[in-house]
């Protein structure tokens, strides 16, 4: 075992540490701790890429490093530096927990960083619950009015309960088959699905993944932790941790990949209902972040579509679709923490005007949102023709369809969004960008557009991750 | 007694357990009461994990280290939820489910 092969994580275990002392200081300097977190994340994105043809398995085969692993890593450490890159100014959290709110962010970043490369049960479980917990923190850090205590409740209890489920689930498929490793699961996998025992076990396991991807019937959390955190905390449960779900989804779904008719049966049920769910309630809604919850929870049913042919392409379409949506969704939430720079909540309406205050912030806007709504050539766009034509080639057609159709259900409320940034007049100042931000701004919308008519690349590199697990 | 050498009777009670746990998640209104219910629910898994591992696995110590792992992460987890709980204790002076309620929509 080289030390390389855990670098990543180690890398990600020494930066908390440094993070703690800096909690331990009397006197907050938010500037400096700033910068100095910033700096941090970013070595971690050149390491996770230095770390990406690690291979080997770790810790009595309870821990695998392949491909897949390394390229969500990626994703992982992507996604913290990009939410630290947005959080120079915290305006919705006290100074004095700005250390702390940086201290939590890496620690959840280690435990989703560990349960993409967990193959043994318990590993799973306990990588699982370092994320969730690290978030829990997260989310009543917001000061100001008692939403954010609410909502911190709501997604502590409905957490636990979810993954509760999940470990009597879990204690179920370890009655079934004797063992906690996933590659011998896999070996008895026709027992295990022959028993109801097991089925049972397999669908409870599910749960703690749906709940992290705000699949019904586990969605209940999203719009109010969406809601009720900060701008910069939402943003990082928004993107990275669903691409941490989605990796285990499939490292899961895969169990089943040669028996599981049953199993994929729920999962298109699921399916539907998120997506439609999702995208119905999503138009009624008036809060920003409110509206961006339910359209989670629809676009979570979209990266099912792919995660239940249990193929090959329909694995890789869902991978890529898991990153782009990283993108596109950070894409818009930082246009919304720009926006409210005092960090208040912002409703839709308060959108007005958007094109005429900061032009590139309504350009970024507009991509983010075009791309979460699947307009070509975006990479939700493209993601979307990936999801929808491999379940197609399964011979999902009702699928496809309502997907399809909730597409174009979709296409109101964002336009709403679009319509109220370029179209309503207002009277306000407008935004000043600091040059780093432009900066961003304009590398969002070039990957939005380039990975949408070149995606190639992604996709090779997404399918020899999904041969690296099946 | 033949009953307390069996497998199923413990499966039985880690169920009855885990179905008590659920109750009390939805019908307390106090949030140390919902809790407590969430510690039930997880001593079912461990109950599950002990009697799979006593009557069924080939290796005897999994099952022991899941249930001791379970009790770890579960005190962690009180922690966490007892601290947010005297927050809001703190700002509505109350720990009832139901004074929270003004995330809606």
């Amino acid at each position: 075992m080289s030390v390389l092969q855990f670098g990543v994580e180690l890398y990600y275990l020494v930066m908390a540490l440094v993070l703690f002392f800096l909690t331990l200081r009397r006197e907050p300097k938010a500037a400096a701790d700033h910068r100095l977190a910033f700096t941090l994340s970013a070595l971690g994105l050149v390491v996770a890429l230095l770390c990406l043809t690690q291979q080997g398995e770790l810790f009595f085969r309870s821990y695998r490093v392949d491909l897949f692993s390394q390229i969500f890593k990626l994703a992982l450490a992507l996604g913290l530096f990009l939410v630290l890159a947005i959080s120079r100014s915290l305006p919705s959290i006290a100074e004095r927990n700005h250390a702390e709110f940086y201290l939590f962010l890496t620690t959840c970043t280690i435990g989703m960083m560990m349960l993409v490369s967990s193959v043994e049960l318990l590993t799973i479980y306990v990588s699982l619950e370092l994320s969730s917990y690290s978030l829990y923190i997260l989310v009543p850090l917001r000061r100001g009015d008692d939403i954010d205590v609410e909502a911190g409740i709501k997604y502590l209890f409905f957490g636990a309960v979810s993954s509760c489920f999940m470990l009597f689930g879990l204690s179920y498929i370890f009655g079934a088959t004797h063992s906690t490793y996933l590659t011998d699961i896999l070996a008895r996998m026709p027992e295990l699905v022959a028993s109801p025992i097991g089925v049972v076990g397999l669908i409870l396991a599910m749960a703690g993944f749906f709940f992290k991807l705000s699949i019904f019937p586990f969605h209940f959390w999203a719009p109010d932790v969406y809601q009720g955190g900060a701008h910069q905390v939402v943003t990082f449960i928004a993107t990275a941790s669903k691409a941490a779900a989605v990796a285990l989804l499939i490292r899961l779904a895969v169990l089943g990949a040669q028996y599981g008719y049953h199993f994929t049966q729920i999962l298109v049920f699921l399916s539907i209902i998120s997506m439609t769910l999702g995208n119905l309630v999503a138009i009624i809604q008036k809060d920003f972040k409110r509206m961006l919850a339910y359209s989670s929870i629809a676009h979570a049913g979209y990266v099912l579509i792919g995660v239940l042919t249990l193929q090959e392409t329909g694995l890789a379409s869902s991978i890529y679709y898991a990153l782009a949506y990283l993108v596109m969704n950070f894409t818009v939430f930082m246009v919304l923490t720009q926006v409210a720079q005092d960090g208040r909540d912002l409703k839709i309406a308060e959108l007005a005007g958007l094109y005429h205050r900061s032009p590139l912030l309504s350009m970024s806007l507009i991509l983010g949102i075009f791309a979460l709504a699947g307009v070509p050539p975006s990479i939700g766009f493209t993601g979307k023709l990936f999801l929808f034509t491999s379940a197609m080639n399964q011979g999902y057609f009702w699928l496809v369809l309502i997907g399809a159709v909730n597409g174009t259900l979709s296409l109101y409320f964002y336009l709403r969004v679009v319509y109220a940034a370029y179209f309503v007049e207002a009277k306000l100042p407008p935004i000043q960008l600091s040059p780093p931000m432009r900066a961003l701004n304009y590398a969002l919308c070039a990957t939005i557009l380039y990975f949408g008519v070149a995606p190639n690349s992604i996709m090779e590199l997404a399918r020899a991750a999904v041969r690296a697990v099946l | 007694m033949p009953a307390f050498n069996q497998l199923n009777t413990y499966l039985y009670l880690a169920v009855i357990l885990f179905c008590l746990g659920l109750y009390g998640v939805l019908s307390r209104r106090n949030l140390i009461a919902v809790l407590i219910s969430v510690e039930l629910m997880l001593n079912a898994a461990s109950i599950n994990f002990m009697a799979f591992n006593r009557f069924l696995a080939p290796h005897p110590a999994v099952g022991q280290i899941a249930a001791l792992f379970i009790m770890a992460v579960a005190a962690a987890e009180a922690a966490i939820a007892l601290s947010i709980i005297v927050a809001l204790y703190r700002k509505l002076k109350s720990i009832n489910i139901e004074q929270a309620n003004e995330l809606r929509g």
